[in-house]
């Protein structure tokens, strides 16, 4: 299908996401942010990087770019839309999904390999992975999912809650939370399941020299020929 | 003319950066800093001379740009 990869000025991991959908059977297309409309895509993702210099808040001012009002009306006929890293900053900025990504407990731009237990969810992605591990890169400073405690229920209940940070054998504890992230969330969705937040990247989890093949499981839709899954 | 606009974190949200400051300045000797929270200052000129339409504007951009109104608070001043 046809991937629109959206680019802020400032996103640094578009070449990647072009990669890896790429190599997965994908016909990705780049999307400028001043761009009028997403064009013929079947799938729109936000790719990590530095949008505006991260300047105010990471995605605060990205929230604000043309296209943005464009990927919001495509996210509401129900079609998939995944922000990855700062891609999920600008969603949750933008009000796509619930929640808000602060600094890191422990102040440190952090970048290593993390473990992810995905959970039983509404998300359209992670229909045939649910109970899986699956080891992929973070690389952020503000990475640390935070909402208030009535939002979380409600996020619970509604199986909005996609990735925790786990151990290698799926256990979600706190010496699996890398960033300090409420109840060790990792990534998220709207309620209609179609859009996907989350801080790992697993567009550099999808060749055996970067180390995980994981990241395939998540991307590897983009082989289908149109969107069908609901 | 002429607003000044804070924004903090809202009570009881962990400020990793404030906690780093105090920290290094603990490290400097100084143990009596009870606690450091990090906001952000604003001076912001609004061409707009009927007082209560400028103070309108600025209280729209603190809302919806400046600030993330889930953690953060917005004060205004003139």
């Amino acid at each position: 299908m046809k991937v629109g990869i959206v680019v802020f000025p400032g996103t640094n991991c578009d070449r990647d996401v072009f990669w890896s959908v790429k190599l997965l059977g994908g016909e990705p297309i780049y999307i400028w942010h001043e761009e009028e409309d997403v064009r013929d895509v079947d799938c729109i993702i936000l790719p990590g990087g530095f949008s505006y210099g991260d300047y105010l808040r990471p995605g605060g001012l990205a929230k604000f770019s043309k296209i943005m009002d464009k990927v919001a009306l495509f996210a509401d006929e129900g079609k998939p839309v995944i922000g990855i890293c700062n891609g999920f900053q600008i969603l949750c900025e933008s009000g796509l999904l619930p929640g808000v990504l602060m600094k890191n407990e422990n102040m440190r731009f952090i970048c290593r390999d993390i473990y992810v237990k995905v959970e039983e969810s509404r998300c359209v992605f992670t229909k045939d992975i649910e109970g899986k591990v699956l080891k992929m890169p973070i690389a952020h400073k503000e990475g640390n999912f935070w909402c208030d405690d009535e939002t979380y229920e409600r996020m619970k209940e509604n199986g909005q809650i996609v990735f925790r940070y786990s151990t290698s054998s799926g256990e979600v504890k706190d010496e699996a939370n890398p960033n300090g992230s409420l109840h060790n969330i990792a990534g998220v969705c709207n309620t209609k399941g179609n859009i996907l937040g989350m801080m790992p990247h697993p567009e550099r989890a999808c060749e055996k020299l970067l180390g995980s093949l994981d990241g395939r499981k998540i991307l590897n839709f983009v082989k289908e020929k149109r969107w069908a899954r609901r | 003319m002429r607003f000044v606009v804070l924004v903090k974190l809202k009570q009881g949200i962990l400020d990793p950066q404030g906690k780093a400051i105090k920290k290094v300045i603990e490290r400097r000797g100084e143990d009596r800093i009870k606690d450091i929270r990090v906001g952000k200052y604003f001076e912001i000129e609004v061409e707009e001379s009927n007082k209560i339409e400028a103070q309108k504007i600025v209280e729209k951009v603190a809302k919806d740009t400046l600030s993330n109104p889930i953690i953060e608070t917005v004060d205004i001043i003139q």
